[in-house]
């Protein structure tokens, strides 16, 4: 069951890379034409993307809560004996990041709603900028801890 | 902006400023003990195994956060909340927690 949830996270956390990816570059790096791959990649329209992020977001981090105290009864105690410090550190930024990340989705999602209100256009491409840091960092450092030693 | 809306930045900012207090301090709203998997009220010594007090810290904030946010209501009454503040702040409080988890990096 452990395994299926692991897995099931990071695949909701893969949907909600793409979404937030999509629309961080949209709002920092507009596209005029959608000619070629990187000129597509960000011709969408970043509002749209938005109650799916908020929702993804709010899945996966069920998820990873749901899942946590396997990872502290094996997976942080084996790096705690084996004194592998850095893997164990990102884990707890990881923690840390999503957290203020949760705290920020009211505001990231008001931000978006008002798409068309350009004194918030600096608020929307910083929410979702620290966001898409924040489930970056997280998808790297759970991908690492998974690898160090996986969950049962 | 309806005052709900105008709350968010205020929510964002709290919650995030609360959230490294309440975990520094660990000033956890619950523990949840997963040896056992039992769960007590506020900051528990461990009990056969780990404490976990993350969930703790989440609810804490978010109280703290929701009821800063109703609390400015009656301050907010025709006033603009910059929306600086709804991200500001909490980059502040993640690049704070870099430098605070910096002797995970550097042993």
């Amino acid at each position: 069951m452990i395994v299926f949830l692991l897995i099931l996270h990071g695949l909701c956390a893969v949907a909600l890379l793409g979404a937030i990816t999509h629309q961080t570059f949209a709002a920092w790096w507009p596209a005029r034409s959608a000619a070629g791959f990187t000129a597509h990649f960000r011709a969408v329209q970043g509002a749209k993307f938005t109650n799916a992020i908020v929702i993804l977001f709010i899945i996966t981090f069920i998820l990873g809560a749901w899942i946590y105290p396997p990872y502290r009864l094996n997976g942080r105690t084996y790096l705690e004996t084996m004194r592998m410090w850095t893997v164990n550190g990102s884990f707890e930024l990881k923690e840390q990041f999503l957290a203020i990340g949760l705290g920020m989705l009211p505001f990231y999602w008001y931000v978006w709603k008002q798409s068309f209100d350009d004194t918030l256009a600096l608020a929307r491409k910083m929410t979702s900028a620290l966001i898409c840091f924040a489930v970056w960092f997280g998808f790297i450092a759970g991908h690492v801890v998974n690898n160090v030693r996986g969950i049962q | 902006m309806t005052s709900l809306a105008r709350l968010t930045p205020i929510f964002s900012a709290t919650f995030a400023i609360a959230y490294v207090i309440i975990e520094q301090n660990n000033l956890a709203l619950f523990t949840y003990h997963p040896r056992i998997n039992e769960w007590g009220w506020l900051m528990e010594p461990s009990r056969n195994g780990p404490g976990m007090y993350w969930y703790g810290w989440l609810a804490s904030s978010a109280l703290v956060a929701a009821a800063a946010s109703l609390m400015s209501v009656p301050l907010l009454r025709n006033r603009n909340v910059p929306s600086i503040m709804g991200w500001v702040v909490p980059l502040i409080c993640m690049v704070l927690f870099v430098y605070l988890l910096r002797a995970f990096f550097f042993r």
